[in-house]
C-alpha cells in the first residue's frame, strides 16, 4: 500500500485529483453565475435595467451592504488593534480569560447572534430587562450586530501576525531613545500591514457575506424595506418558485456583488500595500506623555469596555431575555429535525474539507515559488470574499443547470457550504505547514520514510491542532450558515433557517429557546471535537 | 560618565534563579565582556542593565545614578542584538539615524549623523540599501553604527558576532575593540565565545549557573585562574588528578594514579591534599623522562601539531609540538612528557568530581 | 561501503549559481570537511547528494553508480541538520529508533541497537526524554545516533556543531570524529569554521560560489593553499604584492617601495605581477633578528597561547602577527620591531584576475 502511493506517478496524479476537485467543485461553481450575464443579458436588460423601481432596490441595497462592511471594518480596527496588542505585548493577571472571552462569539452562530444582540440594541416591545432597547435605525442595528461576530476575526488575524513580528525590533527602537508609543508607531505599525489587510478583508468580506443574522435583526425590530445584498437574495430565492420573473434580478444582484467584492478585494490589497503613510517623524515630548502614567491605562480600559458592551453582551443577551420572558407553548419536533439535519450537513461538509483540503494546503505550501501554486493561493481566496448568498444561489444555478450529479437539497446545500468553507481550511493549514521547519521532513526522507511516511509521522502530528482549528471553523461556519443554504434551496430546513421563520411568525420565546439549543449544541460539539483528536493522541 | 554599577542584582522566574546576586562594577572607559555558557544568566543580566528586564532584586547604577526603575528609552545606552534587529523596512541610512530622529532632530543633522558612524563603519557607499540586501557581517556593522548613532557612551553588546561566520567573526571583532576605543566609550560584550571574549576584552567576567566565578584580564584568567572551571573553559587544559606527596623548597610533589610523579611550583597545599593539576597543552613537552605515555593521535594545526597520548596514569594528555617537530611523530609512538612547573596550577580536588567541575552544560 | 563521486553538478537559483560545475571524490571511509563561507554553496552541495534537491547538470555518482532515478529514501544517507531537527512529538528513544521503525525491524534487533546507541552518544538515562527537555549538546548527540541508527553508510553533516557554545563546540569535535571512525561511516560535514574542519577531516575541499578550489589533507590546505582565497580563509594572512625577480630556489618579490619578500620556490615567470601570502600565526616579530621590513607595534591582544600583535609598516600598511605567549614582555606597544618568516610558509600567487581585494572577500 505504502510502496504504491509513493510512486512518483499516483502522486502527481493524487494532486492532479485534488486540484481538480477545487477547480469542479470550489471555484467554477462559485463564480458560474457570472456567465449568465453573457448568455441571457436580454433578461438582465428586460427585468431589471429597464424597471427603476426594481433597480432602485437593487442600488440601495448594494450600497447599503458596502457602506455596513466598510464602517463595521473601521470600528474593527479602531477597537480592535488595541485589544490584539494587549493580548500578544502584555502580560496581566487574567490574560487567558480574556483570550477564551474574545473567542467565544466565533462559536456562537450568526442566527442566534443575530437574534440576541437585536434584543439587545434595537427598539422593540419585548420589555426585556437591562436591554438598550433604542436603536430604531435598521443600518446602525447591522452595523453594531456585525462589530460583534466580525470583531474577533478581527482580532484573531491581527494578533496572529503581531506574534509573528519580532518585538526586538521595538525593544530596538526603545534603546535609541525612542518611547514606547514611538516605537509602536514607527517600527511595529510598518511591519503590520500584511496583517492589516488580512484582517481587514476578513471582516470585510464577512460583513459583505452576512444573511441569517442580518435577516432575523431586521425582522426582531419589524423593519419593512431595508434590505442589504444578501437579504434580498435570501428573499427573493424563496419566492423564485412563484415568481420566475425574480431569475434575472438575482442573478445581477449575485453578479454585482461577487465582482465588486473582487475588485475591492484587490483595491484594498494595492492601497495599503503601496501606500507610505508620512509617519517617519517622532514627536519626543508628547509621545513620552502618552506612554506612560495614565493614557494607556485608561486605553487598555476603554479596549475592555468596548469588548464587554459591542461584544460580549449582546452575543449573550439572549439568556437574559429566555430567562424573563413568559414561556409559550412549543412543539420541539421541527426544531429538532433542523437540529439534525444541520448537524448531518456541517459533519459531512468538514470531513470532506479536511479530506481534500489538507492535501490542497500541503501542495499549496510545500511549492510556494510554483506559478501554480501561486495561482491557487490567490483562487482559494475568491470564495471566502464573494458573499455566501452569492456563492450560493451561482452553485445552485450551475449544478441543476448540468446532469453531473443528482440535485437532492441536502447534496446541494454540503456542495454550497464545502466551497466557503473549503478556503478556511486549507488556508489554516497552509499557513501551519509553512512555520514547520522543512527540515523535519526531510531528515525523515534521509532516514529512509518514504513521502507519505514523512506527512504521517512527522508533519502531521507538528500541524494536527491545526488541522483542528479549521475543522472547528468549518463546523462551525457550516452550522451557523443561512444566507448560502437559503440561496442553494430555498425551503431547506437548517437550524439557523428555521429560527429566521420562527422570528418572522413573531414566535420570540420559542426563537429564543431554539437559539440556545443551538449555542450549547455547538459547544458540546466543539468540546467533543477537541476531545476526539487528544483523545487519539495520547494512544 | 557612564561607569556600570550592579549591586546584588538576581532575576528569579518562579522557582528558577537566572541571575543571582550579582555585583559588579565597570569602570568608565572599559571593556568588559561577560562570558559564560547558554543558561549561565549572562543575557539576563546585560539585559537587567539595559532595562529590558526588570531585576527581581538589586540595584543597577548608570553614571552613579540608580536607573533601576528607569525605562530603556531613558538610560542612553546603545544596544547590539545578537539577531542583529535592523528595521527591515528602513534604509541603512534610516536606520542609523534612527536615534537621532528619535530626539527629533532636524534633518541635516541626522542625516550629518549617519553618515559620520557609516564612515566609521567603512560602509557609506551601502547607505541606500536594505538591510535585507547586505550581508551577516555587513548588517551587524549597520547596527552597531545605529548604536553608536544614539550618542550613548555605554554600548551594550548580546552576543553580538554569533550569528556571523567564523572568519567574519575573527574579524570583525578586532573592530569593535578598535572603535570602542577609539571612541572612548564603556562597553559590556556578552558572549559564549572564550577567544572572542580573550580578543576583545580588558577584563572578563565569567558566569556560570546565575553566579559570577571569577573576574579578571584575559591574561589572568589564562595564566593563573583561581578555579578550575575558568582554566577549563578559557583555553583547553589537561587536568589531572593526583594527591600531594611531598613539600619541599619551592616545589611540590604530585603522585598520579598509578604512581607517576609531577613537580609543580607551587605551594599552599600540605601532604595527603587530593589535589587536580592544570596544564595547558603548550607547557607539556617530550623529554628523557616523565610520565610514559603512547600516542593516539594526531592533528595538525597550522602552526603546530595537537598530540593526544595517554599515560600510564590512565590520563589522556594533549601537548602541542611545533610544526617541526611533529614529523618524527607517529601514532602508537612511546614517549616520556614532562611539564613547566611553573605553568602548572594546582585546585583542591572538587567534592563532586572533576568533570561535575567544569561542565559546560 | 560507499564511495561519492560528484561529476561537474550545476544548480541555479533564480540566477545564483549555487553549484556551478561541481567535481569532488569522496573516498570510502573518509571525512571530508566541505569548507567555505556563507553562500558558497556548501548546503546546496550536500541537498544534491542527499537527493532532495535535483541539479540541474551533472551527475552523482554512489558507490559508482549513477544515482539520478534513487529517491531520497533509497540513497541510504542521512542528513543531520544544523537544527538536528528532531521530531519535537517523539522521545529520544523513539527519535533514534525512528529509521528502524519505518522499515518495520524486529523488535530484538530495535533493543539491541538503542542500546548501542544511547551508550554510545552517552544518553541512557534519558531515552523517554523529549527534545525540548534536552541541552544543546545532547540533542545534537540525538540526532547524530538518529543518523546512526538509521543504517545509513553516508553521513551527511549540515553544520552539525554550529548552534554550540564555542567551548562546547571545540570538545565535541573530537567527539563527533571518533564515532563516525568507530562505525567506519564515509562523512561529508558542511562547515564555516576553518578550525573545525582542520581538527576534524582527513581531507578538507574548499568550496566558493559553487566550485571547488582546492580539495587536500589538512595540512596541504594550510601550507600549500591553492589561491590567496584559500590561504586567507583557512587562518589569517598577511600579503604583499610585487614584482616576481627569482623562482628558484625561493621566489623573491620585489614590492613597489622595493622590500625584497621571499616565499616558495614558484613556475611564476619573472618580471610577472604576484602575491605573497604569509600566515599571520608564521609571521614572526623580534627585535633583535633581522627581518624583512620594520614596522612599529600598534597593539598586542593577549589571547591565551598567543599573542595577536597589530604592526604598522613604514609604509602606513598594516600586518599582523600571532607570537607565542611566552614572547610577552619581549615585545611591548609603541616598539620597533622587525617583521620575517621562514621562506617556506610564504605562499606565492599569481596576481589574481579581479584584484586582491576581490579575491580575499569572504562574504
Amino acid at each position: 500500500m505504502i510502496a504504491v502511493i509513493s510512486r512518483k506517478r499516483f502522486r502527481t496524479g493524487w494532486t492532479a485529483f485534488i486540484i481538480l476537485f477545487f477547480l469542479l467543485f470550489v471555484i467554477l461553481p462559485t463564480v458560474y453565475i457570472l456567465s449568465y450575464a453573457v448568455t441571457d443579458w436580454g433578461s438582465i436588460d428586460t427585468y431589471v435595467l429597464n424597471d427603476p423601481e426594481m433597480m432602485e432596490m437593487i442600488t440601495n441595497a448594494i450600497i447599503a451592504s458596502f457602506e455596513i462592511a466598510g464602517i463595521v471594518t473601521l470600528i474593527d480596527i479602531v477597537v480592535g488593534l488595541p485589544m490584539a496588542w494587549m493580548l500578544v505585548r502584555k502580560d496581566f493577571k487574567g490574560k487567558k480569560f480574556l483570550d477564551t472571552l474574545i473567542d467565544m462569539p466565533l462559536a456562537v452562530p450568526t442566527a442566534a447572534l443575530g437574534f440576541s444582540s437585536a434584543i439587545f440594541f434595537a427598539q422593540t416591545d419585548l420589555n426585556v430587562p437591562f436591554a438598550l432597547n433604542s436603536i430604531t435605525s435598521p443600518l446602525l442595528l447591522i452595523i453594531l450586530l456585525h462589530v460583534v461576530f466580525s470583531y474577533p476575526y478581527m482580532v484573531r488575524s491581527l494578533s496572529a501576525i503581531l506574534v509573528q513580528i519580532d518585538q526586538t525590533y521595538e525593544t530596538a527602537g526603545r534603546t535609541l531613545g525612542a518611547s514606547p508609543l514611538a516605537a509602536a508607531r514607527t517600527i511595529t505599525l510598518p511591519l503590520f500591514r500584511a496583517g492589516l489587510v488580512t484582517g481587514i478583508i476578513l471582516c470585510f468580506s464577512r460583513s459583505l457575506s452576512e444573511t441569517g443574522g442580518t435577516m432575523i435583526a431586521l425582522a426582531t425590530m419589524n423593519n419593512v424595506g431595508f434590505a442589504t445584498g444578501p437579504t434580498l437574495i435570501g428573499d427573493w430565492k424563496s419566492n423564485l418558485v412563484s415568481n420566475p420573473d425574480l431569475a434575472a434580478p438575482l442573478a445581477f444582484v449575485s453578479i454585482l456583488l461577487i465582482i465588486l467584492s473582487l475588485i475591492l478585494l484587490v483595491v484594498i490589497k494595492l492601497i495599503l500595500m503601496k501606500v507610505h503613510l508620512p509617519m517617519g517623524r517622532i514627536w519626543p515630548r508628547p509621545e513620552r506623555i502618552f506612554s506612560r502614567g495614565l493614557f494607556p491605562k485608561a486605553k487598555d480600559g476603554l479596549t475592555v469596555f468596548f469588548l464587554v458592551i459591542l461584544v460580549l453582551i449582546p452575543s449573550f443577551f439572549i439568556f437574559t431575555y429566555v430567562a424573563t420572558a413568559t414561556p409559550t407553548s412549543f412543539d420541539w419536533g421541527p426544531f429538532l429535525d433542523s437540529l439534525v439535519y444541520s448537524f448531518l450537513i456541517a459533519g459531512i461538509v468538514t470531513v470532506i474539507d479536511i479530506a481534500l483540503g489538507v492535501p490542497m494546503a500541503v501542495y499549496i505550501a510545500k511549492n510556494r515559488t510554483g506559478k501554480i501554486s501561486e495561482v491557487l493561493d490567490v483562487l482559494v481566496n475568491v470564495p471566502l470574499i464573494v458573499p455566501t448568498a452569492a456563492l450560493g444561489y451561482s452553485l445552485g444555478v450551475f449544478w441543476t443547470g448540468q446532469n453531473l450529479i443528482p440535485t437532492w437539497d441536502v447534496l446541494l446545500i454540503i456542495l454550497a457550504h464545502v466551497a466557503f468553507t473549503y478556503p478556511l481550511v486549507v488556508r489554516n493549514v497552509a499557513g501551519a505547514v509553512e512555520e514547520v521547519d522543512p527540515a523535519f521532513e526531510e531528515t525523515a526522507r534521509t532516514l529512509g520514510a518514504k513521502p507519505i511516511q514523512g506527512f504521517s509521522r512527522v508533519l502531521y502530528p507538528v500541524i494536527k491542532s491545526s488541522i483542528l482549528a479549521g475543522a472547528i471553523m468549518a463546523f462551525t461556519r457550516s452550522l451557523g450558515e443561512t444566507g448560502a443554504t437559503q440561496a442553494v434551496v430555498a425551503d431547506a430546513m437548517t437550524a439557523p433557517v428555521y429560527i429566521v421563520t420562527l422570528i418572522r411568525s413573531s414566535d420570540y420565546y420559542v426563537a429564543g429557546l431554539a437559539c440556545i439549543v443551538l449555542i450549547i449544541v455547538s459547544y458540546v460539539a466543539m468540546l467533543a471535537l477537541r476531545y476526539v483528536t487528544n483523545g487519539r493522541r495520547s494512544n | 560618565m557612564p561607569e556600570v554599577k550592579l549591586v546584588g542584582l538576581k532575576k528569579s522566574y518562579g522557582k528558577v534563579t537566572a541571575v543571582n546576586k550579582v555585583n559588579l562594577t565597570v569602570e568608565n572607559g572599559e571593556y568588559v565582556t561577560i562570558l559564560g555558557p547558554s543558561g549561565c544568566g549572562k543575557t539576563t543580566l546585560i539585559r537587567m542593565i539595559a532595562g529590558i528586564i526588570r531585576p527581581t532584586e538589586g540595584k543597577v547604577y548608570i553614571g552613579g545614578k540608580d536607573m533601576t526603575s528607569v525605562p530603556i528609552e531613558d538610560r542612553d545606552i546603545g544596544y547590539v542584538f545578537q539577531n542583529i534587529a535592523l528595521f527591515p523596512h528602513l534604509s541603512v541610512r534610516d536606520n542609523v539615524s534612527y536615534g537621532p530622529r528619535a530626539k527629533d532632530l532636524d534633518q541635516e543633522e541626522q542625516g550629518q549623523i549617519s553618515k559620520k558612524y557609516l564612515e566609521m563603519v567603512k560602509l557609506l557607499d551601502k547607505m541606500c540599501m536594505f538591510p535585507s540586501e547586505l550581508c551577516g557581517g555587513e548588517q551587524q556593522k549597520v547596527s552597531l553604527a545605529r548604536a553608536l548613532a544614539s550618542g550613548s557612551k555605554l554600548l551594550l553588546l548580546d552576543e553580538p558576532l554569533s550569528a556571523l561566520d567564523s572568519r567574519v567573526r575573527v574579524d570583525l571583532r578586532y573592530e569593535l575593540r578598535r572603535l570602542s576605543k577609539e571612541l572612548g566609550i564603556t562597553t559590556i560584550h556578552v558572549t559564549h565565545d572564550q577567544e572572542e571574549a580573550q580578543s576583545v576584552s580588558d577584563r572578563i567576567v565569567l558566569m556560570r549557573a546565575g553566579t559570577v566565578v571569577e573576574t579578571g584580564t584575559p591574561e589572568e584568567l589564562y595564566v593563573h585562574p583561581r578555579n578550575i572551571f575558568t582554566a577549563n573553559f578559557i583555553g583547553e587544559t589537561n587536568l589531572l588528578e593526583g594527591w600531594v606527596k611531598e613539600v619541599v623548597g619551592g616545589t611540590s610533589s604530585i603522585e598520579l594514579r598509578n604512581g607517576g610523579l609531577v613537580k609543580v611550583a607551587q605551594t599552599n597545599i600540605k601532604p595527603g591534599d587530593a589535589v587536580v593539576i592544570s596544564v595547558r597543552p603548550e607547557f607539556v613537552f617530550a623529554a628523557n623522562e616523565g610520565m610514559k605515555a603512547t600516542i593516539t593521535d594526531i592533528t595538525y594545526m597550522g602552526t603546530y601539531w595537537r598530540i593526544m597520548a595517554s599515560t600510564e596514569d590512565d590520563e589522556e594528555v594533549s601537548f602541542d609540538v611545533t610544526t617541526m617537530d611533529g614529523n618524527s611523530l607517529t601514532i602508537g609512538k612511546e614517549l616520556y612528557l614532562a611539564i613547566n612547573p611553573k605553568t602548572a596550577v594546582l585546585y583542591p580536588k572538587p567534592e563532586d568530581g572533576v568533570e561535575e567541575a567544569i561542565k559546560l552544560e | 561501503m560507499p564511495t561519492v563521486k560528484l561529476i561537474g553538478l550545476k544548480k541555479s537559483f533564480d540566477y545564483i549559481n549555487a553549484a556551478d560545475g561541481l567535481d569532488l571524490e569522496v573516498h570510502d571511509g573518509e571525512y571530508l570537511c566541505l569548507l567555505g563561507p556563507t553562500g558558497a554553496g556548501k548546503t546546496t552541495a550536500l541537498r544534491m547528494i542527499s537527493g532532495l534537491l535535483t541539479p540541474d547538470e551533472g551527475q552523482i555518482l554512489l558507490d559508482g553508480k549513477d544515482c539520478a532515478h534513487l529517491e531520497v529514501e533509497e540513497r541510504k544517507a542521512a542528513l543531520l541538520s544544523q537544527t538536528y531537527a528532531l521530531f519535537p512529538n517523539l522521545t529520544v528513544e523513539d527519535n533514534i529508533l525512528f529509521g528502524l521503525n519505518i522499515r518495520g525491524a524486529a523488535a530484538e534487533v530495535k533493543e539491541r541497537v538503542l542500546i548501542n546507541m544511547l551508550d554510545l552518544v552517552r544518553l541512557s538515562g534519558r531515552s523517554d526524554a523529549f527534545p525540548f527537555e534536552l541541552s544543546g549538546g545532547m540533542q545534537q548527540r540525538t540526532a547524530l545516533a538518529r543518523a546512526l541508527a538509521s543504517g545509513a553508510d553516508l553521513l551527511l553533516l549540515d553544520e552539525p556543531l554550529r548552534a554550540l557554545d564555542a567551548r562546547l563546540r571545540i570538545s565535541l569535535r573530537v567527539e563527533l570524529r571518533s564515532l563516525v571512525k568507530t562505525l567506519k561511516m564515509t562523512a561529508i560535514h558542511v562547515t564555516h569554521d576553518h578550525d573545525e574542519a582542520l581538527v576534524m577531516a582527513d581531507r578538507v575541499a574548499i568550496i566558493r560560489n559553487g566550485r571547488i578550489l582546492q580539495v587536500g589533507t589538512p595540512e596541504e590546505i594550510w601550507d600549500n593553499p591553492a589561491t590567496p582565497f584559500v590561504a586567507n580563509f583557512v587562518g589569517q594572512c598577511n600579503f604583499f604584492t610585487g614584482e616576481v625577480l627569482e623562482n628558484e630556489p625561493y621566489t623573491v618579490l620585489r614590492t613597489k617601495d622595493g622590500m625584497l619578500l621571499k616565499g616558495r620556490p614558484s613556475k611564476l615567470p619573472k618580471g610577472s605581477e604576484a602575491v605573497l601570502g604569509v600566515k599571520i600565526g608564521n609571521t614572526d616579530v623580534s627585535k633583535e633578528r633581522s627581518g624583512y621590513m620594520s614596522a612599529k607595534v600598534e597593539r598586542i591582544i593577549f589571547e591565551g597561547r598567543n599573542l595577536h600583535c597589530d604592526l604598522m609598516m613604514d609604509n602606513g600598511h598594516r600586518l599582523s602577527a600571532k607570537v607565542p605567549s611566552w614572547k610577552r614582555g619581549k615585545v611591548s606597544v609603541g616598539d620597533k620591531v622587525n617583521v620575517s618568516w621562514e621562506e617556506t610558509k610564504g605562499a606565492v600567487f599569481p596576481m589574481p584576475a579581479g584584484g586582491l581585494e576581490q579575491e580575499l572577500k569572504v562574504e
